[in-house]
């Protein structure tokens, strides 16, 4: 664009007067572009992340050896819990759909920012306000302590009788909120606001990936927000829903819980999926293989969650037939799996692959996705799940499915949409060095948890006896956690320090296939200069479609260079509908939040008036929220 | 659509985004429900009495009376839309108030018979008064969104006709026909004792 | 308790000898000293055999795109279209095949196997309640009542059937069979057929509070006759008396020992306390340092246990002992 005519110089100039937000602190919390926001979520969940880290540290310290008495039960308790439910809900789910969905979501369809920018604020702030409220509860050591499935009736007022496991249920109920919102938010988005030409054959399959998650989240939450509403009208007023005395059952707790907890699973790895199938085909140097067939599965495995839960349940007695059934269901759900996981492999054979920091981490993702995944197929052989379930062999599953497979793509794509976001390029050597760093810590850290898993430990115990063999394994998974914080900390070295002084990236350093390259790094306000044409799912590598871009410039061709506006597509075949205004800058979105998330406070004390007062208060924002009326949202 | 540009405003021919926000609201809570109903049977599966001796089965007649009163609304609310797409302000306005008089009349009358049976069977009397309770509460609930939506449309309708408010109405108008179906599958889970 | 070398002879397979040669436990799930067990062993095994297989030849598939990273073709020729049909192959026909057998052989047949024996059909009955944090036990047909030690004649199908007092605890024996939650309202079975005498551990699989992790079980199979004469003597109430102390100090509000006035039925039935080899649910040995330790200050020794601090005298710890030591 060096050679820019003066109209095209006058457009630009409108686009970014246009686009501008207020300047300061104040910018971001009145904030709602969508790159802001997701840079708030980035920064956000990454000090979770951190807390979640730390949580996890202390306790493998505490288990390094037998009788260990670094931290007491009650302590351990707290942290165990807190880490899955940080890791979890603060940094895996807002991370993904928060921070990467957010930030590359719009990039990646030409649009100008989300369906509804005020209600993304609204998600991040409700977000903020759920993480300190539930963090609050360290404060009066007070954390939920009932493990992060949080079984009654170890979670009734009778055996829990502290503020505990309120954190736990109001907490979640809160951030659920803003996943939800979220969710619409995100679905509505990639439904409207696909650049023109952008049918559904030929859309990223990160987004693809981001909308399976975005639905498995919008129609799972309710089920635990459901579940958390009984156990606080249980614990708080005396309700009956979980206690056999007047009719209730336990099990409608893990029911409940599972329906959710399931589908939970796939949203976690759906968008580190997406993540894959993003930086494969650029490393590789040619697009994914079986393309349609990866975006059907993407979006079956979300299906077929959701007819899973109970196999979380074998072992509490449900009749035989039943079992038989699910344990049907949870050989199903691999398909969609191992379709991607050939997907991948034959592409990158099929490629010329460049086996840079980000493709690295992409296979440190695939060996320990089917690492858990194999051991994850062992759970629907019933027999061996009743054998297995509730031990450390169930822990390692799972860390390799959530931390191998949903955290490596994650700081792959930390790595690999740097220089996107920053405009700077990371240190490749320090990056391999920290994969490697953070590789081997992985497998240490969980690989020993199988064998001293099947030696008969089983979970969330704090301390274990000595001679029964678990010592000498329990310190090598230590040991792997300290090696594997080290690799993360290089990451976050490496980003620190070239933040400030990575050498300049330009607009595209990888000649990445999706439109988010296809505009300068970092991306002005409005993300594209012009709204890109689309003529095929990689849509960068088609360059004359992107060198006409800068002819339709000129002939002001969806510049949309008079207001604060985005196309809308229409639902299957993103022909363009029309052009709609989009809402400016705007305060209220944190006051509601800070009114409902000072509602939650008073909920928790018992102050229900005065809790009343407070959503009161959050409707009326809502209401003057709206009294700024764009033309569309 | 044949109305002509003269007549209303260009609103493109796809559903707008609002509506299918929307549309993904009421899946979500679509699940809310199913869940909830699913509970209320799994709980009944467990009891041997379903209400449990001492407690009356819900009553049939005013209940099902107000539900069918509230469903018309759902037609109230089609015709206020269909207006107001026309720019029809003042009719539009009053379809909204009468949908609202009657939404606001079965809440009232809902919510004074609740807190009756919270007096005679407390929801820590039995799970049945719990599921029970809790169910119809978590309905009122949706019918009181519903009624803050048609009190600010009425508020929003009664100075003029933006391409906003029109936007409200109709995502508003399909929130109603959803609520109502939900309340009559509710009305029919709570009455499932009287059946068998 | 615990044989020392047992694991290497049973973990043949792929050098995980080696990772698991220094152990000596008796809680491991490869280890099966029932048929039952043995059956989940053979699944884990042969689930294991092809899992190595297909997880080597994704390793393989990674390096080989690392190794030929110039070539555009895949390694046995073809393009596009040869891909699409390995992932189709490789990705859908394949695992649905493999699956389909797993699901047969170890959700079908391998479920009946394993199963507990129907009600009336098992050789013996034993009710085990979970309790915070401890196990009850009490044989079906007898009035014996002991804790947190079962002893069950070897050969023999046994079905415990399962209860709790108060949160969900799982029973689970990881050498004899699979794990058996422990629901409020529900009683549940499993089977426990052991081939072998020998004492088998297990600790509570399911989270259930602050001493979760001292929640242990043993399981001693013996032969018939020795399991009779154990059987016969448990379900004897003791002669004499105990000492003043026992009910002022509070020991009878919660403790019962059949044949006295001590009926308390919040913590372990003590009857024949001496007898058993452990206690605080296989926190202690059964020693009486330990029972003396264990009087003077439970908290200390199982924080979180619902055994109060009874403030006793020393003089008090040394009679309660000798009373418990000769309850045998």
């Amino acid at each position: 664009m060096a050679v820019a005519s003066p109209p095209v110089r006058r457009r630009i100039d409108r686009l970014e007067r246009i686009w501008a937000e207020r300047p300061g602190v104040l910018g971001w919390l009145t904030t709602v572009d969508h790159k802001r926001i997701g840079l708030l979520y980035f920064w956000t969940t990454l000090v979770f992340f951190a807390a979640g880290g730390a949580e996890a540290l202390a306790m493998r310290t505490q288990l390094s050896q037998p009788e260990e008495k670094a931290i007491g039960p009650a302590t351990y308790d707290q942290l165990m819990t807190m880490h899955g439910v940080t890791m979890i809900f603060f940094f895996i789910i807002p991370m993904t759909t928060g921070a990467f969905g957010n930030y590359l979501v719009p990039l990646m369809i030409g649009a100008r920012d989300m369906a509804f920018p005020r209600v993304n604020a609204l998600s991040y702030w409700i977000f903020l306000g759920s993480g300190i409220f539930i963090y609050s509860s360290f404060l009066i050591h007070s954390a939920p302590d009932a493990g992060w499935f949080d079984y009654v009736p170890l979670a009734l007022k009778r055996y829990d009788g502290g503020l505990n496991i309120d954190f736990y249920a109001l907490g979640l109920i809160f951030n659920a909120v803003s996943s939800t919102v979220a969710s619409v938010n995100m679905i509505v988005t990639i439904f409207r606001l696909r650049a023109p030409g952008m049918s559904w054959n030929r859309m990223p399959l990160f987004c693809f990936a981001m909308l399976a998650a975005s639905l498995s989240l919008l129609l799972a939450l309710p089920a635990l927000v459901l579940d958390c509403v009984f156990l606080e009208l249980q614990r708080k007023v005396g309700f009956h829903f979980f206690d056999v005395a007047h009719g209730g059952s336990p099990l409608l707790w893990q029911h409940l819980f599972w329906f959710f907890g399931h589908p939970e699973v796939y949203i976690i790895v759906l968008p580190a999926f997406g993540i894959a199938t993003s930086i494969i085909p650029t490393f590789a140097r040619r697009k994914m293989v079986a393309f349609p067939l990866v975006a059907m599965a993407e979006l079956l495995v979300a299906f077929i969650g959701f007819g899973v839960w109970a196999h979380h349940m074998f072992a509490t007695g449900i009749s035989s037939s039943v079992l038989v059934l699910f344990g049907a269901a949870s050989m199903m759900v691999v398909i969609p799996s191992t379709i991607q996981v050939y997907a991948w492999l034959v592409t990158v054979n099929l490629g010329t692959p460049i086996f840079r920091a980000p493709l690295l981490f992409i296979g440190g993702f695939i060996t320990f996705f089917v690492l858990g995944g194999l051991s994850g197929i062992m759970f629907a052989a019933i027999p061996l799940d009743q054998a297995t379930t509730d031990t450390y062999f169930v822990v390692a599953h799972f860390h390799f499915i959530i931390f191998g497979a949903a955290v490596f793509p994650l700081l792959g794509g930390i790595y690999y949409w740097f220089p996107k976001v920053t405009g700077r390029m990371y240190d490749e050597r320090l990056a391999i060095a920290s994969f490697w760093v953070t590789f081997v810590g992985t497998a240490l850290t969980f690989f020993p948890m199988h064998i001293v898993g099947l030696l008969g430990m089983t979970r969330r115990v704090y301390t274990y006896q000595h001679g029964l063999g678990w010592g000498i394994y329990n310190l090598l998974e230590t040991i792997g956690g300290y090696i594997l914080a080290a690799g993360l900390l290089m990451i976050a070295g490496n980003i620190a320090w070239s933040m400030r002084r990575g050498i300049p990236s330009g607009r595209d350093p990888f000649n990445g296939g999706t439109l988010e390259w296809a505009t300068s790094s970092p991306p002005p306000h409005y993300n594209f200069a012009v709204i890109p044409t689309v003529r095929s799912a990689y849509p960068n590598w088609d360059e004359e479609d992107r060198e006409n871009d800068l002819l339709r410039l000129e002939d002001d061709e969806l510049v949309l260079s008079t207001g604060h506006e985005t196309p809308l597509s229409t639902v299957n075949d993103a022909a363009l509908d029309r052009v709609a205004e989009m809402p400016p800058e705007s305060p209220w979105p944190i006051v509601v939040a800070f009114a409902v998330s000072i509602a939650f406070a008073l909920v928790l004390t018992t102050h229900y008036v005065a809790a009343a007062a407070f959503f009161a208060a959050a409707v009326a924002a809502v209401g003057a929220w709206n009294l700024n009326e764009p033309e569309e949202a | 659509m044949t109305t002509s540009a003269a007549t209303t405003y260009d609103l493109g021919h796809a559903r707008p985004n609002g509506w299918w926000a929307m549309v993904l609201f009421v899946a979500g809570e679509t699940t809310l429900f199913l869940m909830l109903f699913a509970t209320y049977f799994y709980l009944r599966l467990q009891s041997r009495h379903w209400p449990p001796p001492g407690v009356d089965k819900p009553a049939v007649l005013v209940p099902s009376l107000l539900t069918a009163a509230l469903v018309a609304t759902s037609f109230a609310m089609q015709r206020a839309w269909r207006n107001g797409r026309l720019l029809n302000r003042v009719a539009a306005l009053r379809w909204l108030a009468l949908a609202g008089i009657v939404q606001g009349g079965y809440l009232i009358w809902q919510v004074h018979d609740f807190v009756d049976a919270c007096h005679k069977e407390p929801p820590s009397h039995s799970a049945y008064s719990s599921i029970h309770l809790t169910m119809l509460a978590i309905d009122h609930l949706h019918v009181f969104l519903g009624i803050l939506l048609t009190a600010w449309l009425l508020m929003r309708f009664a100075t003029r006709i933006t391409p906003y408010r029109l936007r409200t109405l109709q995502a508003t108008a399909f929130y109603w026909h959803a609520v109502n179906v939900i309340t009559v599958v509710v009305l029919l889970v709570d009455l499932s004792p009287h059946v068998g | 308790m615990t044989p020392l070398s047992r694991h290497g002879r049973l973990l043949p397979a792929l050098g995980l000898v080696v990772l698991l040669a220094g152990c000596g436990g008796n809680e491991n799930t490869l280890d099966p000293h029932s048929r039952a067990e043995g059956k989940i062993t053979q699944i884990f095994w042969v689930v294991f055999g092809f899992s190595a297989f297909g997880f080597g030849v994704v390793v393989f598939l990674l390096f080989l795109g690392w190794w030929r990273r110039s070539k555009e073709t895949l390694p046995f020729g073809g393009g596009e279209k040869a891909a699409t049909g390995l992932v189709v192959g490789a990705g859908v026909a394949l695992p649905i095949v493999l699956l389909v057998a797993l699901f047969v052989y170890a959700d079908l047949f391998a479920m009946k196997a394993t199963g507990a024996p129907p009600r009336g059909s098992a050789q013996l009955t034993i009710d085990v309640t979970g309790h915070q944090f401890w196990w009850e036990v009490r044989y079906e047909g007898t009035s014996a009542v002991t804790a947190n030690e079962i002893h069950v004649p070897t050969n023999t199908r046994v079905a415990i059937v399962t209860h709790t007092a108060d949160v969900i605890h799982s029973f689970w024996i990881p050498e004899l069979n699979r794990k058996m939650d422990m629901i409020p309202g529900q009683s549940n079975r499993v089977l426990i057929d052991a081939t072998k005498p020998g004492v088998y551990a297990g600790h509570c699989a399911e989270f259930c509070g602050l001493q979760h992790a001292h929640m242990v079980v043993l399981v001693f199979a013996q032969p018939r006759a020795a399991f009779d004469r154990w059987l016969a003597r448990e379900s004897k109430p003791v002669s004499g008396s105990p000492p003043p102390e026992f009910t002022t100090k509070g020991c009878a509000d919660c403790h019962q020992v059949r044949g006295t006035q001590a009926k308390g039925h919040v913590g372990p039935d003590l009857t024949h306390f001496a007898s058993r080899t452990t206690l605080g649910a296989a926190r202690l040995t059964n020693t009486r340092t330990n029972v003396a330790e264990w009087l003077r200050d439970p908290q200390g020794v199982k924080p979180g246990n619902k055994m109060p601090d009874l403030g006793l005298s020393n003089a008090d710890v040394q009679t309660l002992t000798s009373y418990l030591e000769s309850l045998r």
